[in-house]
């Protein structure tokens, strides 16, 4: 995991061209070991299937004390945790975890109150999915985790994004559509290279706010939704259908990013 | 316990609104002088008197001076009550005697016929001063009369204005404690008939509170001025209404010691009434709101399980059905077979998912547990959101949309309207045919943005445009939902307070079409120059 190479993608697939040989390795073995935080039999029959289908190891825990327990002795590369345990609420299983690991941790939850969400997100939660879920996205949900753990250790990151026909030259701060320069304002630019450092990933309007325009303008969803609209006006063929620039309606936004398709 | 008896046995009878004169005499509402300056009055008014007279006495006859001394008596009376005008008229023949009866300056007489005159002069001025005081007695009696008509007046008017509890109770202690300078508290029981402890200042302690209680438990008065009952600081008066005793008035005089007398508690009891009857009034329409809600819910309620039931258990049965084949016949089924099975497993289940949704937001939509959160968004981000849900399913209905670049945000809450838009268009994907266009539309005019989703289907019944919103109304289609989609859409815009409606397309199709308002300042954007 030392290199990770640029990733380049042509116009309407997503195929990687330059990849780094020990990656490789490593996703095709899948040997990525996944704990699962889940009280409903049926849930982890299901996700057990689905997971081991795909190559990846699975530790399985019932209830939250028993989930901090493996986590703490078993040291996954992903944690999948239910929000409404038996035990302890998930919000909290969130926190206690995130007091001594960055393990990614995508929560599932029930619970479609957007508040649920984005308290998870706050508490630490690297990505949410809402039950029911189709197991494609969860496989997605559980790739984009894996990169960026991978790539935040390695503490590298690509010089160019490519994502469609988008390429954003990030040392030279140049932005393409096909062949042709866009010309981004710098909040515009700020916006867009935050959701590309979280390709994936949902960022919350928290956090959008906070990173590009401070932490004195958290409350102002506005300046976002006016920016987002702008950016996708400028990126998208069809902004009222998006390709990439998605809106997690009442959580924030995210770069629809797959790293394996 | 200083009142005696009888006046204790008002309590227990029927409203007495009787006035009591002697008892008006201490109420605070009319001031009489006090005996001391009624005896000092009468001997003013004399020594006036003879002063005017021994004035004008050389140039007018006797008789004018009799008639000055009696004005006097009259004056007196008027001011004072019936025993200084008493000694009015005694010290009045006695001066008239002394300084104007020849032989003037002694109490000698020197003609009987002057002992005529004088008994004359002291009986008049007797009748008269009785007839004075009649007067001003019956005067003083209206004034109270209206004085204490005026104050009733007051309190039920604005008891029978005011439907909240609290505030009828916070009128009543504000009304009663004025008129009988106290502090006065309206206890009212909890469902298991315990009084509710004062929620503002009154003194209140263990004692206090067994008192209250015992009034309310044995209809009876109790504390202070009561004879029955426990002894309290303050006293406790049940407030008996027509269904029975709905609760407790206390009140405690805020000058330390003084009691009500019973002319007074008569009139309190006047005003408990009052207030009792509009305690028990707001009470009823409190019932009776909450017997119609019970009603309600458990209308919908009904309504809603077997409507869902129904509509859960056909996907259920495609579900569980297309399971056991795979599960029984694995081998014998080809590739496609199993397919189909298979996607008609995923499609039912997503069926039942979009019902389970929808039940639950009118469900949450209803009891109001779902408040709005309006935040300034943008339509097209919405629009972008559903469509991207929708996926696959639009593929039999190509979409144009038409919403224009410059419209500008719009304050709503996103999940709600989000809701809308996928409703209305499983709508149109359910009731027009595969291969038929949809268009979505907006625009803006005087801060109001109107929304329309046009389709080519067969159109509404003529006469059904209304009825398609109402909860559990279903169009005639194959693959039926619950009927909760138009209504929550209805429901969601209301709550935004916009309109939705339908109507049919001259040219054939349907349209919906539903306002929000763009009214108000859409929060500053900085502006940021162009290029990086």
């Amino acid at each position: 995991m030392r290199k990770c190479g640029i990733l380049c993608f042509n116009a309407y697939t997503l195929i990687r061209i330059d990849t780094c040989t020990h990656l490789v390795l490593k996703m095709t073995e899948n040997k990525e070991l996944i704990l699962l935080i889940e009280d409903e039999p049926q849930m982890r029959r299901f996700l057990r299937i689905t997971l081991q289908s795909q190559g990846y190891r699975l530790v399985e825990a019932a209830t939250a004390q028993e989930g901090l327990l493996q986590a703490a002795s078993r040291n996954p590369d992903v944690v999948l945790l239910d929000l409404s345990l038996p035990d302890i609420d998930g919000l909290e299983v969130t926190k206690r975890l995130r007091e001594w690991a960055q393990t990614p941790i995508i929560v599932i939850s029930a619970r479609e109150q957007e508040q649920d969400k984005v308290k998870a997100l706050d508490f630490g939660a690297d990505d949410y999915l809402t039950k029911p879920f189709n197991a494609n996205e969860l496989l997605a949900r559980i790739r984009v985790a894996l990169r960026h753990s991978v790539r935040s250790r390695s503490g590298r990151s690509e010089p160019i994004f490519t994502l469609y026909n988008l390429r954003v030259d990030l040392a030279k701060r140049q932005v393409f559509l096909g062949d042709k320069e866009v010309h981004l304002t710098p909040i515009e630019y700020k916006l867009l290279i935050t959701l590309i450092r979280h390709a994936g990933k949902v960022v919350t309007h928290n956090q959008l706010l906070k990173d590009v325009w401070g932490p004195a303008h958290v409350s102002e969803v506005q300046y976002l939704r006016v920016y987002m609209t702008q950016l996708r006006h400028k990126l998208e063929a069809e902004p009222a259908r998006p390709r990439f620039l998605m809106n997690e309606p009442g959580v924030g936004y995210r770069l629809k990013y797959d790293p394996e398709r | 316990m200083t009142i005696k008896a009888e006046e204790k046995s008002i309590y227990a009878q029927a409203v007495d609104t009787a006035p009591d004169r002697h008892a008006l005499s201490s109420t605070h509402l009319i001031r009489q002088p006090n005996d001391k300056s009624g005896w000092l009055w009468s001997l003013l008014t004399v020594a006036i008197c003879t002063g005017v007279a021994i004035l004008i006495y050389p140039s007018f006859e006797l008789v004018d001076v009799a008639m000055i001394y009696l004005l006097g008596v009259v004056i007196t009376a008027s001011l004072t009550t019936k025993w200084p005008a008493l000694l009015a008229a005694l010290l009045s023949v006695a001066a008239f005697d002394y300084f104007f009866v020849p032989p003037r300056f002694t109490f000698a007489v020197s003609n009987t016929r002057y002992l005529v005159t004088f008994a004359v002069m002291f009986f008049v001025a007797l009748a008269t001063s009785r007839l004075t005081l009649r007067i001003k007695e019956q005067a003083n009696d209206a004034l109270w009369k209206e004085q204490r008509t005026a104050a009733l007046y007051d309190l039920s008017r604005e008891l029978v204005r005011e439907r909240d509890m609290d505030k009828l109770k916070a009128i009543a202690e504000q009304h009663i404690g004025k008129v009988f300078d106290s502090i006065v508290i309206v206890l009212l029981p909890d469902v298991d008939g315990k009084l509710l402890p004062p929620i503002h200042d009154f003194p209140w302690n263990e004692r206090e509170r067994e008192a209250a209680q015992w009034v309310f438990d044995n209809r009876q008065p109790a504390g202070s001025n009561a004879l029955t009952g426990p002894d309290a600081d303050a006293l406790y008066l049940p407030l008996i209404a027509s269904a029975g005793n709905i609760g407790v008035v206390g009140l405690r005089p805020r000058a330390a010691g003084e009691k009500l007398d019973q002319g007074q508690l008569r009139y309190l009891e006047a005003f408990i009434n009052q207030t009792g009857i509009a305690i028990e009034r707001a009470l009823l329409a409190e019932q009776s709101h909450q017997a119609l809600v019970k009603a309600e819910t458990e209308s919908l309620r009904n309504t809603l399980l077997s409507s869902i039931s129904h509509d859960l258990r056909t996907p259920l049965t495609s579900v569980t059905g297309a399971v056991s084949t795979l599960l029984a016949a694995d081998a014998a089924l080809d590739q496609q077979s199993r397919r189909e099975l298979l996607e008609t497993i995923q499609e039912e289940s997503e069926r039942l998912s979009r019902i389970i949704k929808n039940v639950l937001a009118m469900t949450r939509l209803e009891s109001g547990v779902i408040a709005i959160r309006k935040e300034w968004q943008s339509l097209e981000e919405i629009v972008g959101v559903v469509l991207n849900r929708l996926g696959d399913r639009l593929n039999e209905h190509p979409v144009t949309l038409n919403i224009p670049e410059n419209l500008p945000l719009i304050p709503f809450d996103g999940l709600l309207l989000e809701q809308v838009f996928m409703n209305l268009f499983e709508n149109a994907i359910k009731y027009t045919p595969a291969g038929t266009p949809l268009e979505l539309s907006a625009s803006e005019e005087l801060f109001t943005v109107t929304v329309k989703l046009a389709d080519r289907g067969p159109g509404i019944q003529p006469g059904e445009e209304e009825r398609i919103f109402d909860k559990f109304f279903r169009g005639r289609s194959a693959g039926g939902g619950v009927g909760l989609g138009l209504a929550i859409c209805r429901a969601v815009i209301s709550a935004h307070g916009g309109r939705i409606w339908a109507e049919n397309r001259p040219d054939g199709g349907a349209v919906f079409q539903f306002t929000l308002s763009s009214a108000g300042l859409p929060p500053l954007t900085r502006r940021e120059e162009e290029g990086s």
